[in-house]
């Protein structure tokens, strides 16, 4: 286990570093010479290195702040939206995963999950901003122009309600990965020569389940981890554009927009440090749930 | 109980079958309603005043009118070209880049593959929809085709480097070794057999990917440009009064979810499966 964890916290550490360069190579093209040619941008791009070491990200070209300033101010927003639609993911898509996830139910139902993954976010959450308007007579932020922050924890109904849409849309983003990742953990499971043998020890079904069975499904779905990581994280980027929140998901389309490369770098940097953090910990959780003795 | 059990064999292949052939069809209308799509249409794209304003469904305007009285019936039908028509080009890019790239990629000196796996894995650590704005951004908004193609790229590269290291431990590449058959050869053979077997599907799946991936990046300001509008510029355009007129925004976004429906079951995809 030890020696798993190591090999894949070196392979971590070995993908944040590539991530570091990439990023590095983004905030370069700020500095006014980088285009000049090869050696000037290699350049710039050592220079921008060396700056990175000493934690200094540079300084955005729309507000005059630090990058890192403009990233604290927005990411929280992100990484709130993001959270709690992990816990909406949860609560629709594992029971849809375990429903659907063998049996005649899951032949049942393959087209209606198809048709409702088939929709794009901005789609999804579009729809769900009418039924909010129209059914509930719920206000929508959509067309007020102004980016606004959101309050994640809502003290009143009304902040609820503000909440609700965003949360929920990043959610079922978040749900569709989620049951996935169960569904393709149950079939995995299910193909194990472990079972058979186990009933041939005269084990029941269900304790060959709840003992072998459960914990090899749920191992098996935090593998797809940083999957469900991706897809909460572009969900926010959509969900911020539409409802008109002040995300560093939003941060980042407008910064590409205005050219603002040391923004775009080090947002990159983060959601790229993200995903393969929420892999790194997936992998490691799974292998520990799955050989708990410790076998190196 | 059993929480893992699963259908019988031939069922559930038969109806993946049914699926399969179902999007296929569904892809192969949508191509006609595609090259047909001037023929088709009751008003050139972008002709304004075709009805009153935002007109709601009707007996003579089905789709209804958008806020400059086009005719979304029309309207949709020219979207749709649009969207399917950048998206082709987007879906060779994955294709290449990505599932042809990853195949070969996987049989070059090992210290080299594993590099190329871990710059790529990098990449595919990125949100496709950022990535595609940051490609954009780098290039300029006529790339936007490409750039979605290239976003949806590291996914396919990672699907078909796996596949190629598998096929390399197979049994017939150790009797193509202890044979010498020379390693170029065996690629040359396993790359026939790979694409012949999953050219369609993973067109399909690419094609699924890419097509959300540019209606969004159009949605978001990064795509298509006015006066040609594809299915994300439109529902982008609808924005700002779609609550009052639902149709202006429904009919775009229920074709754009068709075609990536269609997309989807024609390419095998079990359900939700990232594209």
């Amino acid at each position: 286990m030890l020696r798993f964890v190591s090999r894949e916290a070196g392979r971590l550490a070995l993908q944040l570093l590539g991530a570091i360069l990439l990023a590095a190579a983004i905030s370069a093209l700020a500095q006014p010479r980088a285009r000049d040619g090869v050696l000037s941008f290699l350049f710039a791009w050592a220079q921008t290195l060396n700056a990175f070491a000493r934690l200094d990200f540079g300084t955005s070209s729309i507000s005059g702040g630090t990058a890192l300033g403009e990233l604290a101010a927005h990411l929280p927003l992100t990484l709130g939206l993001v959270a709690e639609g992990f816990a909406a993911a949860l609560i629709v898509g594992v029971p849809v995963g375990v429903l659907f996830g063998a049996g005649p139910a899951r032949r049942a139902a393959a087209p209606l999950v198809q048709i409702a993954s088939a929709a794009p976010i901005f789609c999804a959450g579009l729809a769900l901003a009418f039924l909010a308007a129209n059914l509930l007579h719920w206000p929508v932020p959509l067309n007020d122009g102004v980016k606004s922050g959101l309050s994640l924890l809502p003290a009143s109904p009304a902040g609820l309600r503000a909440a609700a849409l965003p949360v929920l849309t990043v959610g079922l983003a978040g749900a569709a990965a989620t049951q996935l990742a169960i569904r393709r953990a149950a079939a995995q499971a299910a193909g194990q020569p472990w079972r058979q043998q186990l009933r041939r020890m005269g084990l029941s079904g269900w304790d060959i389940e709840r003992t072998y069975g459960l914990p090899e499904i749920f191992a098996g779905s935090l593998v797809s981890l940083g999957e469900v990581m991706l897809a909460l994280l572009s969900a926010a980027a959509v969900v911020e554009w539409v409802f008109n929140y002040a995300g560093a998901a939003d941060l980042f389309v407008r910064s590409v927009a205005l050219r603002d490369w040391t923004v775009v770098a080090l947002i990159l940097l983060v959601f790229a440090g993200l995903t393969m953090a929420a892999d790194f910990i997936g992998r490691s959780v799974a292998r520990a749930l799955c050989d708990p003795g410790g076998t190196p | 109980m059993t929480l893992t059990a699963t259908a019988s064999p031939d069922r559930a292949h038969s109806l993946q079958t049914v699926l399969r052939t179902a999007g296929w069809i569904g892809l192969g209308l949508i191509a006609v309603a595609v090259s047909l799509s001037d023929f088709l249409a009751a008003a050139p794209a972008n002709a304004a005043g075709i009805g009153p304003l935002l007109a709601p469904p009707s007996e003579t305007l089905r789709f209804g009118t958008d806020i400059l009285g086009r005719d979304m019936l029309s309207e949709t039908l020219h979207g749709l070209s649009a969207t399917v028509r950048s998206a082709l080009p987007a879906t060779l890019v994955t294709l290449a880049t990505g599932a042809l790239f990853g195949f070969v990629a996987a049989r070059l000196p090992r210290a080299l593959a594993l590099s190329l796996h871990g710059v790529v894995g990098i990449l595919a650590a990125v949100p496709a929809l950022l990535l595609a704005i940051l490609i954009i951004g780098l290039s300029a908004r006529g790339w936007a085709g490409v750039a979605a193609g290239l976003s949806a790229a590291p996914l396919a590269f990672v699907r078909a480097f796996e596949r190629a290291r598998e096929q390399e431990r197979a049994a017939h590449s150790e009797y193509a070794r202890a044979t010498g058959i020379s390693a170029a050869t065996l690629l040359r053979r396993d790359l026939v057999y790979e694409f012949s077997d999953t050219l369609s599907s993973s067109a399909a799946r690419a094609l699924a990917a890419v097509a959300i991936t540019t209606s969004t990046l159009s949605f978001l300001g990064f795509g298509a440009e006015p006066p040609h509008r594809d299915l994300g510029l439109m529902i982008a355009a609808a924005k700002p009064y779609f609550l009052h007129a639902w149709w202006t925004a429904a009919f775009p976004a229920l074709a754009l979810t068709v075609l990536v429906l269609c997309a989807r079951l024609a390419a095998g995809l079990d359900e939700g499966e990232r594209a």
